[in-house]
């Protein structure tokens, strides 16, 4: 027994030193993809792109359901990206509140009978409506199938142009973010097949009529910790996979498509919790196996800004959800594990996915619980265990810090003083308790997944409209 | 000798652990102070930054007009930077009158030659900052400079010289941007070199064309595509030698180019594309057609209403609606024509035009429509479906909740 605890103690060693060292890996890689992504982005002008006639067009899909306090904003705010061929297919998603007749009287809305084939499978449709205000916006009323993926299938279905872009109807869209988010594209239209933009938290910002203010660190610690949460997400993982053309997801958020390819692999999956690492696996599954030269990409200056949950419970339910839609994933796709076909995706993405991320909550509980037991048994050597202790800490430090090191060098949304205070020293209270709680949701989401439990719980959000100042 | 993995074995985890929080806690603390540093490096930075900006819009004019002498800024590299920052954002915010004092300006006081003489003899990062200042210059005298870049090893110095060159809009640069591609083939993204080619050659599309006959592969067809962006009716018969090109891409330009064509040369041709086995091919035919604004053009695009693409037959509806002739008459063909997904398209065109109301007071009025035909015309406007069996099948919005 005393013998296994050790094994397994030192094991937990190593695992914990690897996982981090992979993180550190990814932060230089990202540190140094940003730089050059900045220094890129020095020798193009923005309009000059929106000034071409071979912009593509772009069809933006907006599911929402129950939005009728902010649903009017949104969709102002998206009409008023730039981008010179724009279409935006908001998709009713059988909401019981005003959400249709909100956008009735804001851009009378007149019935039509517009390109709608349900090629793609989704709940029925029971009306499609387009703007007398502006004729790009065009409205599809479906029944409710209490999915976001079903929404975005009957979007995907009237979608006219050859990309889509999946955006959610409670997020604010950087005036610029589609211009910045097709520059992949743009550069290379044969290889690049999709790319993914950067969310950011909205919370504690101001917006005034859909459009972001001022950008503002939010005041609940829960947020916050967050904050420092998608940052490193997203500024180091995703930017980092990306250059391997191993980005195994493109937040559900923010995205855009080749909506010929979506429509191949048979669009979002109604039934997928987390449609959005669903549909990039399948993307990548297809294309792999017809041998396709593609690139998926990640852009991290386009900004999509959402509101995160803001209470615990909340975020409970949407980390569990996230770690089911993990494990779905994975277990769909483990066919393509050690698989050469599968390249890279098979070889290493998934692979790590299964290790640092699904099985994390497990070896992490496993780990506490061996811990326990040997302090029980006499056989834990209190200074190595303090070290350890110390030594995790500092090193997942040195990551949160490193990402808030990321944003102030590149993109540097948050200007005040205070805040990047609060965002360093966040960076050092996050490991306790947050992260035991994470682990802990988590592990509920795993057990959920296995007793089959994964009905969508709405959580609960302020809205747009509740953070707009006069 | 031992490898890394060996010393790090031969550690042990404790030794190894306590190395570790050392270097864990330094680095924390190095982060820290560089984040620390920088800020309050950039607060004094953009304060400096701002009063020198404001202290120079003040004296714009006088700078513009040579009073405060080129000697007072020249030499302080953070004035002439600033200086010229002000200039390049004039330039492309200006009017004309603007943006050719500022030109003179740029070239009397040196800057746009200290810029040339930059974009020639550096290289990585600096020579791209001259080059992108250089082509937001659009001063011609910087072609030549630019177009020396064109041959750099580095693709982001190549990219701002294509994008310098194409922000003159000059043939003369095009010719530069045409000879480059002939020599090197194509050694860059497609797109930006297609832009810069659409705003050079927009004047003379004729530069395009020798070069469209001897390209090969994929150059050809990034070259078609911009002959059919800037294809003007002054090409005439040069377009037709493409019509029957092997390339898909180039007969899709040939398509478009040719909706700017004399109706008389191009609706024969046009019509022949409309039938061509590729997509794209046909869609750029059909809309080409609607562009000809002819009546010859409606069995044509008829047939396009029939397409298998769902794109190609929404625009020959759409170009059947700009037609600006009776409708009656064109609904009972696409009626007659018995295609569902091409009665769904006319249809979704009308309303996404708002003339529904139009088409259905032309069918009432109309004086050449016996009256049962002009009923059942009048039944499928309403319900959408040729017949009543087939109603099932078609996406039926009739009876839909109206908002």
């Amino acid at each position: 027994m005393t013998r296994f605890l050790d094994i397994w103690n030192h094991t937990l060693f190593w695992y914990y030193l690897a996982s981090n060292l992979a993180y550190l890996v990814m932060l230089l890689i990202a540190l140094k993809t940003s730089a050059a992504h900045k220094r890129k982005l020095e020798s193009y002008r923005l309009h000059w792109i929106a000034d071409t006639p071979l912009a593509p067009p772009i069809s933006l899909v907006v599911p929402a359901h129950n939005e009728e306090s902010s649903i009017r904003v949104a969709v102002h705010n998206l009409l008023e990206l730039d981008y010179p061929e724009l279409e935006v297919i908001v998709v009713n998603d059988g909401s019981e509140d005003r959400t249709l007749e909100e956008m009735c009287e804001e851009f009378r809305l007149r019935p039509v009978r517009a390109v709608y084939f349900a090629e793609l499978k989704c709940a029925r449709v029971r009306g499609l409506y387009r703007s007398s205000v502006d004729p790009r916006l065009l409205v599809i009323d479906k029944e409710p199938a209490g999915s976001k993926a079903d929404a975005a299938n009957a979007g995907l279905n009237a979608a006219t142009s050859p990309y889509v872009c999946v955006v959610d109807a409670d997020s604010v869209l950087e005036r610029d973010a589609l211009l910045r988010i097709m520059l992949p594209i743009l550069a290379d239209p044969k290889r690049v097949v999709a790319v993914g933009g950067i969310i950011r938290v909205l919370n504690g910002s101001e917006i005034a009529n859909g459009n972001l203010r001022r950008v503002r660190l939010p005041r609940k610690s829960i947020e916050v910790i967050q904050v420092i949460e998608y940052l490193r997400a997203f500024l180091i993982g995703r930017e980092a996979w990306s250059q391997g053309n191993m980005l195994t997801i493109i937040s559900g958020a923010f995205g855009v498509f080749r909506t010929d390819l979506v429509r191949a692999v048979g669009g979002y999956r109604p039934n997928a919790i987390g449609e959005d690492f669903d549909l990039v696996a399948r993307l990548h599954k297809h294309l792999l196996e017809k041998r396709a030269a593609y690139r998926i990409d990640f852009v991290p200056d386009p900004m999509c800004w959402t509101e995160v949950p803001s209470d615990l419970k909340s975020l409970r339910r949407q980390r569990a959800r996230w770690h089911k839609g993990l494990i779905d994933v994975l277990w769909l796709t483990r066919g393509m594990l050690f698989r050469r076909r599968y390249g890279r995706i098979g070889s290493f993405a998934l692979p790590y996915l299964w290790v640092f991320e699904f099985a994390a909550p497990v070896i992490e509980i496993l780990g506490i619980v061996t811990i326990v037991l040997a302090a029980v048994l006499g056989v834990l050597s209190r200074g190595f265990f303090l070290q350890f202790l110390l030594f995790g800490y500092a090193f997942a430090t040195v990551i949160s810090i490193g990402s808030v090191l990321q944003e102030e060098i590149t993109y540097k949304r948050y200007n005040d003083w205070q805040d990047v205070a609060r965002l360093v020293s966040y960076c050092f209270l996050e490991h306790f308790p947050y992260r035991q709680m994470h682990m802990f949701w988590r592990l509920q989401g795993i057990w959920q997944y296995l007793r089959g439990n994964n009905a969508w719980a709405p959580l609960k959000r302020k809205g747009l409209q509740s953070a707009s100042v006069p | 000798m031992e490898s890394i993995f060996e010393k790090l074995w031969r550690l042990g985890p404790a030794a190894f652990v306590l190395k570790a929080i050392v270097v864990a806690v330094v680095a924390d603390a190095l982060l820290l102070a560089f984040i620390l540093l920088r800020r309050a490096y950039r607060k004094r930075y953009f304060a400096k930054r701002d009063a020198c900006v404001f202290k120079w819009r003040q004296k714009w004019d006088d700078l513009l007009s040579a009073r405060v002498p080129y000697s007072a800024w020249r030499a302080n590299a953070f004035d002439r930077r600033i200086i010229e920052t002000i200039a390049l954002d004039g330039l492309e915010a200006g009017n004309p009158e603007e943006c050719a004092r500022i030109l003179r300006f740029l070239r009397f006081s040196g800057l746009l030659e200290k810029r040339i003489f930059e974009a020639r003899r550096f290289t990585g990062w600096r020579r791209m900052r001259a080059l992108v200042a250089l082509g937001r210059t659009r001063a011609p005298e910087g072609i030549p400079a630019l177009a020396d870049a064109l041959r750099d090893r580095d693709l982001e110095a190549r990219l701002a010289a294509l994008r310098g060159l194409g922000r003159t809009a000059s043939p003369k640069a095009a010719e530069e941007i045409l000879a480059w591609v002939g020599e090197k083939g194509l050694v860059v993204p497609t797109l930006p070199l297609q832009s810069a080619l659409i705003q050079c050659c927009a004047e003379h599309p004729q530069l395009l064309l020798p070069y469209v006959q001897n390209a090969t592969g994929q150059l050809r067809e990034v070259l078609g595509r911009v002959l059919g962006e800037v294809a003007t009716p002054s090409l005439g018969l040069d377009l037709l030698q493409f019509v029957g090109d092997d390339l898909d891409e180039l007969r899709a330009a040939a398509a478009r180019a040719l909706g700017h064509s004399p109706s008389g040369l191009a609706f024969d041709v046009l019509s022949e594309l409309a039938r061509d086995p590729i997509w794209f091919v046909r869609l750029r035919a059909v809309v080409s057609l609607g562009k000809l604004s002819e009546r010859r053009a409606i069995p044509a695009l008829l047939r396009g209403l029939t397409d298998s693409n769902r794109l190609v037959r929404l625009r020959a509806a759409e170009a059947l609606l700009a037609l600006k002739t009776e409708m009656a008459p064109i609904f009972q063909q696409v009626v007659a024509a018995g295609d569902r997904y091409g009665l769904h398209a006319y249809l979704t065109a009308v309303e996404n035009a708002d003339v529904l109301a139009k088409l259905e007071e032309e069918l009432q009025s109309s004086a050449s429509l016996p009256a049962d035909e002009k009923g059942r015309l009048q039944n499928v406007l309403r319900s959408g479906s040729l017949v009543a069996e087939e109603r099932a099948s078609l996406p039926d919005f009739t009876g839909a909740a109206r908002p």
